[in-house]
């Protein structure tokens, strides 16, 4: 495969009350990866992650109402697209995920090896593996997934993936609004999309209230299914034909 | 049959009805698409005071035994329908909010870096 490196890379940022961890965030992201454009999305944040957005001079977008993590990343979508980004990279605002796997994520997508590259625990079992409880409802939702696609996806929730032009076009018109993580997968696999996981690690969130505590987990896994199966059927029996073979 | 006044409250109660989606009207109040449904349903409402024997043969026809009970069926089946479409309504318009919102960030933005730039 013809390795292009020209490639224009910007690494999506949502933040939603991030006003703990954006700024070292960011910061660490413009060190260790000046070549790439990032962008941070607040998400409607009740807190002042815009003012120190604005402080630090960041390239932000300013969500004026809430829309949870899909409609912010789905912004950061649309701006790829209106500003012709070869590469679009979904990376959470709360420090979990380490930008120094960032190219390791981008270059099956570089190398045309792969539509989408997610930054998988799982594959290597390293760093940050979270609670046994949580992985057990990551294993049933990847099961679940692979029995309606066909593909199996371990680390169906992690949100640090990349996706190549394609999917950018696709998830700027059409990114689901729930539950992101794992209905993306789907909706990516219904499109034909080449899934690959890269082995990463992450790390416990620095600061901050993780959104899902584990109260609400159960009731989770219920509407994180539901929505999967729904996702599913949106496509119909067969998958969206590919457009360049 | 159903005795003379109690028809004379539903026929006062359909006028009512009219009266007022026609105010919600006149006020802009409601949109001409969504009010087709509600004139519809007073439509229904009005013949079947006129013609309470139809609403008796088309209950019959449908096996429900009780005159009352078939009335309700059907009230309550329309009000499901109801709201189904005003779910279905609230949706469509929040996917519409999210779009304008998108676009609103990333016009801002815009503008932002384009003050930016006149300021340097």
């Amino acid at each position: 495969m013809r390795r292009e490196e020209n490639n224009k890379v910007l690494v999506i940022i949502p933040a939603f009350n991030e006003a703990e961890n954006i700024v070292h965030v960011v910061r660490h992201m413009m060190e260790e990866a000046p070549q790439y454009d990032y962008l941070v999305i607040n998400d409607g944040s009740t807190d002042n992650t815009p003012d120190l957005c604005r402080e630090e001079g960041f390239h932000y977008l300013d969500l004026p109402i809430n829309m949870g993590i899909g409609g912010a990343v789905q912004a950061g979508y649309i701006y790829a697209r209106k500003n012709n980004y070869d590469i679009a990279v979904q990376m959470d605002g709360d420090g979990q995920h380490d930008i120094a796997y960032l190219d390791k994520l981008l270059e099956p997508i570089i190398c045309g090896e792969a539509d989408i590259a997610i930054g998988s625990r799982f594959l290597e079992k390293e760093g940050f593996q979270s609670s046994a409880t949580r992985r057990m409802g990551i294993n049933i939702l990847s099961g679940l997934i692979w029995l309606v696609t066909g593909k199996r996806v371990m680390d169906v929730t992690s949100g640090y993936r990349a996706v190549n032009r394609m999917f950018i076009e696709i998830y700027s018109k059409d990114f689901p609004m729930d539950y992101s993580e794992p209905e993306a997968i789907v909706s990516a696999v219904m499109h034909r999309g080449r899934i690959k996981e890269i082995p990463v690690q992450m790390r416990a969130r620095e600061g901050g209230v993780s959104s899902i505590t584990f109260k609400k987990s159960i009731y989770y896994m219920i509407k994180v299914s539901l929505a999967i199966l729904i996702c599913r059927m949106g496509y119909g029996v067969r998958r969206v034909k590919r457009e360049n073979g | 049959m159903i005795p003379a006044t109690l028809r004379v409250t539903l026929i006062v109660a359909v006028v009512c009805y009219f009266i007022i989606i026609l105010y919600f009207l006149k006020n802009k109040a409601l949109n001409l698409k969504y009010t087709l449904l509600w004139l519809v349903a007073g439509l229904v409402m009005g013949i079947l005071v006129a013609v309470p024997e139809l609403l008796v043969k088309i209950i019959r026809i449908f096996g429900i035994q009780d005159n009352m009970n078939g009335l309700f069926i059907f009230a309550i089946g329309f009000m499901i329908m109801i709201l189904l479409s005003l779910t279905s309504i609230a949706s469509r318009q929040n996917q519409k909010i999210r779009t304008l919102t998108q676009e609103l960030a990333i016009l801002e933005k815009r503008v932002r870096d384009l003050e930016k730039k006149d300021a340097d």
